[in-house]
């Protein structure tokens, strides 16, 4: 059944299945067995052969029949009915199997019995042994059918696994009984299936072969329906139902047939005979020029059916338990796919932060458009109110008509708005594009040319000035004019044009403070530098003009100097520039990009070349005032020599005169400067070799001590030094008196401020009176003690007396062997393990704080995987007063919200 | 926007320059500038509010618990995001003097100085209470700052609202004061005497004797356990639960009489200085204390605890002032001197330390910055104050406030310190403008959330991490020897009525109609009772005598 098998489903046969598939294996056992009986030899041969000796064997039918005996002769008395109850008792236990096919398939089994029956009348003897033929060609060996078919997906792994397996008619276990060669018992056993007779084999035969038959002439019809029945085949019920309805119109024929069967048994398998021989055509039957519709409709059907019969042979429906595998299999795959597309919803239910019910699916308001509302326009205007109104505007020129000219008069905007997004995107793209493709060397034009016109400026106005200054020299000599006043003013719009806009109280700077811009803006800070920068220059230049006339044309010119500095730096840091430091685009690599990229470079270089030659004429021109000092304007490093050595001369001037200075420990209330007075005074005390013992011990610790810092802040208490001290320190007590003494001679305004020396001797003091207390060793002691205690520790458990004689007279060696018999190990913390093993001042307590540990967590969580995890997924904290309201509430909203109103369930994926 | 504080890149015109910059981190990738923004400000964020490291997610080998722990991350990113733009709210910001040149030196600015230039109303803080008689006084600022509570040595007691100077209660107690204390709010306040600790209301009533704490010399309350913890001049630590009144723990500390009493705000947990120059760390939890630390060689004078719980700074008799880190007790800084030994410490909301040492009161700014890798030694004072001859006994800070108290052998003075205080409040918490009915409601929350004094650990936020100690070992510690539980004891003691708890018993288990041991048990118990009771019922009745029988009394 080609159609139906194809889609994994095969209905009808299903129904066979249930109702005839068993009959047909039990029957197909039968035929075997008859065969088997009377031609056991027949197995060992081939598949040829066996066709012939199922020839053989039909002939031999009656024979064998008559040896079956008693019981089987009364049933085939009574052909019809008591087989087909038998069935139906079939039937009735396969209901164990079928818990889903009730009552239905109750009534269907007979039903198809019927057809099968009508069949077989219908059909022609031809038919009828291609049947039987084909049967065995199922049941003995592969097939060459290339349809799938359920007896291929009966491997030879199936067969082995279902071996033990009883089908009721199995091959296996026909094969078996053969083995036995008892076969009486095995009848027994087997009774209600044999005896059916042979009839019933080629009733089941022949329900499948006319289903299929049926299947195919149906096929074009129903191709259509079959695609839905794919699609539904979860309903498989009521598919078989369709089926029933088609059948029914051949129900009246079919009970003719059943009626007229039973009397036919024995002429079919006469027929059955016959056919095995040779076929009969039509045309040997003299049907070759019917012209009857109704008969031509039969003959094409059988030619159809004749052909097909060739390809397509009938396979042995599959075993029970196989088939409904198959069903299920079926049945599971089908499920699966529906349950599937609700996985992505769970998943993403499961994973959401927050549920809310009612579903928004189900929202009473769903399908509502909850956005706003278009304006009517002839097109969307429904209802005749609207229409109305919409003249009605349009007649007193409010129409949307009338706004709409309106715009069409802005031009390019609404043409552009009417772009759809991808081509807008697209417009971007390529512009940035550009952009990227100019930005390169244009920044670098951009940045020649704003130094060249600085430049250009420069020259200009020095040209300028120079002239200026010249007619004005002029004017003086010739005595016209009041040079100081003049001069002074002239000063004053020179200045107060270099400042231009970027003065302190201009608009820019006003706007740019209100705003804030510094903060932000880049440029802005770049003018407020320049700003300051111009302010300073301004300032130097008024008092240059206070101070003295003379100095003023030097500082101008080492100004001017600064400036072509600053412009040569600027400029080799452009021409410098190059786009290697910056990401290449894809764009840059093409071949006509860097042909333009090119040009433009040399443009540049040009532009930079010529404003050097400028600037180089104008150092030129200006060349007497350069002459003076030792000035180097390399082209790449300009001035880098004078200020490279000029800090370290300095700094090592700073150091070899830099004062020691007690940094160690610092006076709370003491002034820095009144310190280095006091410092100098002390040098001479520090550097004296003379000075030994305890006195020059102590600087020499504050020294080491200022190295490493914090290692060793305090000195420690040492009983040994603190008498060596109490001896020595008589001298340089005086000596810090005498320079206290000094000290608040020279200042009197801070009176609570003190001075280092006073520290210092504080410090001896301090030494000299806890030297008593020995408060540091007491602690080491402590710690030692507390270290011990908590270390690990061996109990010894001997009892003296027990396995060994105590008391007088007992040698010591004695007493030493049974000391440390039965010794227990106590662990505890040990010394290196411990907090505060490296902590010299510090003991800190390993004892477990016992009420502390009823808020410790027992055992590791479960989803966590260590204790990492766990401690540091509680780290913050929730709360108000820790976070912000937002994540206070977000954190602390329920998982499921229920609102008010009908949970319904979901009604389709949300996903 | 002033130009003159971009003049500064003037100075460095003159340095080479030959157009080579070097750059610390290259940055290899392109991110827009907006990004590397966000960037950035989400790391600042994670500094300041992110508690420590994340997990690491990549190592999570469970799919679930990786997506899980991922989201969680992100949450908590967000969370300290959030956190750090909302500081934005906090539009104060607190202002310190500045020199403004390198000569200039912000602790020679006197205070007339300081009252000269500010406003009216700030002006106003800075005053001088003379009480020359009753002794060095000791002065409190409560919770939010608002009250003041000053005590004399001979037994002067005054509560003040200072800045309205308003005088809420005066007591003359007759008998030495010691210490006297606010409890959570201005409406109590613990006052150590010459014996025992009293406790008054606002107006000066004496509400409770706690005779439990003998000669105590220093008292501290901790506001979020409601403890008052007293220190006695014998050496023994008593917290008390302000809240129930029980006394939670009693430790003697067996060091001697101790000097001086400071808490860590961060853990509640007690600083106590002692004579030998140790501070031992206090928690109501265990009978030895948790640290001990060689701080001085004299005696400890005093001790004070910045608000974060990051740096202790002590002074002690041997003329040093020590610096130290006391998350893992080592000293911060080599240590500072003080001319004479200091007799009070106080370290401001913002860091400023103030030293009282003799007349003199010195503010420190800058000893210690948690944003410095390295703590640097300061080399001058930030403000100092005194010299006039008045010896200081304490000094405060006041919260919320750029003030100073200082009490002295003359009174009190109220300093005026730029920047000291903490200039955004959370009302929430703490309101120093508070109305009756918030400080209602604030007790009431405060009483709502009141921790147990059993989480007071050196690490407070121990709790709910994993206890380490092995299954094992618990078991061990359980007493498995203990002999089980008899059920009818047990229900005995269960004292609803006389044998109520019994008869229940039985009635439930008739129900049920189970015989075991223990319904057997109890059966028998009840009938014992009824014969006793029968035994005594006939012996009233035979006391009546055989006409009067029937009145006698049944149960």
């Amino acid at each position: 059944m080609p159609g139906r098998q194809s889609h994994g489903r095969p209905l009808l046969p299903q129904r066979g299945g249930a109702g005839g598939g068993k009959k047909g294996k039990s029957q197909s056992q039968n035929n075997n067995n008859n065969n088997q009986k009377s031609f056991p030899k027949s197995r060992s041969k081939s598949h040829s052969t066996a066709l012939n000796a199922f020839a053989l064997a039909a002939e031999e039918l009656g024979p064998e029949r008559r040896q079956k005996g008693v019981r089987y002769r009364d049933l085939e008395e009574q052909p019809e009915k008591p087989a087909s109850s038998k069935k139906r008792a079939h039937d009735e236990d396969d209901e164990d199997d079928f818990d889903e096919d009730d009552d239905e398939e109750e009534e269907e089994a007979p039903q198809r019995k019927k057809a099968k029956k009508d069949e077989f009348e219908g059909f022609s003897d031809g038919a009828a042994s291609d049947d039987s033929e084909q049967w065995h060609v199922g049941v003995g060996s592969g097939d060459e059918d290339s349809e799938l078919d359920s007896d291929e997906a009966f491997g030879e792994s199936d067969e082995e696994r279902f071996e033990g397996y009883s089908f009721g008619g199995s091959k296996g276990k026909a094969k078996k009984k053969n083995k036995g060669g008892n076969s009486d018992e095995e009848e027994e056993e087997d009774s209600d299936l044999e005896s059916l007779g042979s009839d019933a084999i080629d009733l089941a035969t022949a329900l499948d072969q006319y289903s299929s038959s049926e299947e195919e002439e149906g096929e074009e019809e129903s191709g259509s329906e079959e695609e839905e029945e794919d699609e539904e085949s979860t309903d498989g019920d009521d598919e078989s139902s369709e089926d029933d309805g088609e059948d029914e119109e051949k129900m009246s024929g079919l009970k003719k047939m059943i009626s007229a069967f039973g009397g036919e048994d024995d002429e079919e398998e006469e027929e059955n005979q016959g056919s095995g021989k040779a076929k009969l055509s039509l045309a040997d039957l003299g049907l070759g020029g019917v012209k009857d519709e109704h008969i031509k409709k039969s003959i094409k059907l059988m030619n159809k059916e004749e052909k097909g019969d060739k390809k397509q042979k009938l396979d042995v429906p599959l075993a029970k338990p196989l088939q409904d595998r198959n069903l299920r299999s079926a049945a599971y795959a089908k499920t699966n796919e529906t349950l599937d597309r609700w996985i992505d919803t769970v998943k993403s239910n499961r994973r959401a932060d927050h549920l809310i019910f009612p579903l928004a699916q189900n929202a009473q308001d769903k399908g509502l458009d909850s956005g706003e509302l278009m304006p009517v326009n002839q097109k969307t205007s429904g209802t005749e109110l609207e229409n109305a109104i919409l003249s009605i505007m349009e007649e007193s020129g409010l129409g949307p008509s009338a706004s709409k000219e309106k715009k069409n008069e802005g031009g390019l905007i609404d043409e552009e708005g009417k772009l759809s997004k991808a081509e807008q995107k697209e417009i971007t793209r390529q512009r940035r594009r550009e952009r990227e493709l100019h930005s390169r060397e244009m920044a670098r034009q951009k940045r020649i040319k704003k130094i060249k016109s600085k430049a250009y400026r420069r020259i200009h106005r020095k040209e300028l000035l120079k002239d200026e200054q010249a007619a004005h020299d002029a004017l003086v000599e010739a005595g016209e004019i009041d040079s100081e006043a003049e001069r002074e003013e002239q000063d004053r719009r020179r200045a107060e044009e270099r400042m231009g806009t970027r003065h302190r109280e201009s608009k820019w700077a006003k706007l740019g403070k209100k705003a804030g811009r510094a903060v932000w803006d880049e440029d802005f800070r770049a003018g407020l530098t320049d700003m300051a920068r111009r302010k300073e220059e301004l300032r130097r230049r008024v008092e240059g003009r206070r101070g003295s006339d003379d100095d003023s044309d030097v500082s101008m010119g080492s100004d001017d100097e600064d400036d072509k500095r600053k412009l040569l730096s600027e400029l080799d840091r452009a021409a410098a520039y190059s786009d290697e430091d910056e990401p290449k685009s894809g764009l840059m690599s093409m071949k006509f990009m860097q042909r333009g990229e090119e040009i433009r470079r040399k443009e540049n270089d040009e532009l930079v070349a010529q404003i050097r030659r400028e600037l180089g004429s104008d150092a030129e021109e200006s060349g007497e005032e350069m002459d003076i000092g030792r000035r180097q304007y390399g082209m790449g490093k300009p001035a880098v020599k004078l200020p490279a050595d000029s800090p370290k001369a300095k700094k090592k001037a700073a150091k070899s005169s830099e004062p020691v200075v007690f940094k160690d420990d610092v006076d709370m209330s003491e002034a820095p400067s009144r310190k280095q007075a006091a410092v100098v005074e002390f040098e001479p005390v520090e550097s004296a070799p003379s000075a030994a013992g305890a006195w020059s011990r102590v600087p020499q610790e504050g020294r080491k001590s200022k190295k490493a810092a914090s290692k060793a802040p305090v000195q420690e208490l040492d009983l040994s030094n603190a008498a060596v001290l109490a001896t020595k320190s008589s001298k340089p007590k005086t000596k810090t008196q005498t320079a206290e003494v000094d000290n608040d001679g020279n200042d009197t305004d801070d009176s609570d401020a003190i001075h280092l020396p006073m520290a210092i001797r504080d410090q001896e003091l301090i030494k000299r009176a806890f030297a008593g207390e020995d408060v540091v060793g007491e602690f080491r002691r402590e710690k030692a003690e507390v270290q011990e205690e908590d270390d690990d520790k061996e109990i010894d458990n001997t009892l003296p007396g027990w396995g060994s004689w105590v008391g007088d007279g007992v040698s010591a060696r004695e007493q030493r062997r049974h000391k440390g018999r039965f010794v227990t190990k106590v662990e505890g913390i040990k010394k290196t393990s411990r907090k505060d093993y490296k902590l010299k001042d510090a003991i800190i307590s390993e004892r477990r704080v016992k009420k502390n540990d009823a808020y410790l967590a027992t055992q590791l969580p479960h989803p966590f995987e260590s204790q990492q995890q766990y401690e540091r997924s509680l780290r913050l904290p929730v709360g108000p007063e820790w976070q912000t309201k937002e994540t206070f509430q977000s954190a602390t909203k329920p998982r499921v919200i229920v609102k008010q109103g009908l949970i319904a369930p979901m009604s389709k994926p949300m996903v | 926007m002033e130009v003159d504080t971009v003049d500064a890149p003037l100075t460095r015109v003159s340095q080479p320059n030959n157009g080579q910059l070097t750059l610390k981190k290259p940055r290899t990738e392109f991110k827009s500038k907006s990004e590397i923004q966000k960037a950035r400000r989400q790391r600042e964020a994670q500094k300041a509010y992110g508690r420590g490291r994340g997990i690491d997610v990549k190592g999570v080998r469970d799919k679930k618990l990786r997506r899980n722990l991922t989201t969680l991350e992100n949450r908590y990113k967000e969370a300290t995001y959030k956190a750090k733009e909302a500081e934005i709210l906090l539009e104060n910001t607190a202002g310190f003097i500045e020199p403004e040149t390198e000569l200039e030196r912000t602790y020679k600015v006197r205070q007339d100085d300081i009252q000269k230039n500010v406003a009216i109303e700030v002006a106003q803080k800075g005053f001088e209470l003379k009480l020359k008689e009753l002794g060095p006084y000791v002065c409190e600022y409560s919770r939010n700052g608002r009250d003041l509570i000053l005590a004399g040595r001979k037994g002067h007691l005054a509560t003040m609202d200072w800045r309205e100077g308003k005088l809420g209660c005066e007591l003359q107690l007759g008998e030495t004061v010691r210490d006297a204390r606010f409890l959570h709010n201005n409406q109590f306040f613990a006052v150590a005497q010459k014996k025992y600790v009293y406790i008054y209301d606002a107006q000066g009533v004496e509400l409770h004797c706690l005779k439990k704490h003998v000669e105590v010399s220093h008292m501290e309350f901790l506001p979020y356990h409601f403890l008052l913890a007293t220190l006695g001049i014998n050496g023994s630590l008593k917290y008390q639960d302000t809240s129930t009144g029980q006394i939670v723990s009693e430790i003697s500390t067996k060091l001697g009489t101790p000097v001086s009493l400071a808490q860590n705000p961060y853990n509640a947990i007690l600083h106590v200085g002692q004579q030998n120059g140790t501070v031992a760390l206090w928690s109501p939890n265990s009978s030895e204390p948790l640290v001990k630390l060689l701080a001085h060689r004299g005696p400890v004078r005093s001790v004070a605890v910045d608000r974060e719980g990051r740096y202790m700074v002590s002074a002690g008799q041997d003329s040093k002032m020590c610096i130290w880190d006391i998350r893992n007790f080592k000293e911060a800084v080599s240590s500072y001197f003080t001319r004479t030994p200091a007799s009070s410490l106080a370290i401001s909301d913002t860091g400023l330390t103030a030293v009282g040492w003799n007349t003199h009161t010195t503010v420190w700014r800058g000893l210690f910055d948690k944003n410095k890798p390295v703590q640097e030694k300061v080399q001058s004072p930030y403000m100092t104050w005194g010299g006039e001859g008045h010896k200081v006994e304490r000094v405060r800070w006041c919260p919320f406030e750029d003030v100073l108290g200082v009490g002295h052998t003359e009174g009190f003075s109220s300093l005026i310190v730029p920047g000291a205080g903490e200039p955004n409040y959370d009302a929430l918490e703490v309101n120093p403008f508070e109305t009756k009915k918030q400080r209602q409601e604030g007790e009431v929350k405060a009483l709502l959330n009141k921790l147990k004094p059993e989480m007071i650990a050196l690490d407070p936020n121990f709790i709910g991490a994993l206890n380490l100690r092995s299954e094992k070992q618990r078991q061990a510690d359980k007493d498995l020897d203990a002999p089980a539980m008899d059920v009818v004891e047990e229900l005995k003691h269960r004292a609803r009525g006389k044998n109520t708890a019994l008869k229940k018993y039985l009635r439930k288990q008739k129900k049920k109609n189970i015989i075991d041991e223990k319904r057997l048990k109890v059966e028998e118990m009840i009938k014992e009772m009824q014969e006793k009771k029968d035994e005594k019922l006939k012996d009233r009745q035979a006391e009546l005598g055989p006409s009067l029988a029937r009145f006698a009394r049944k149960d």
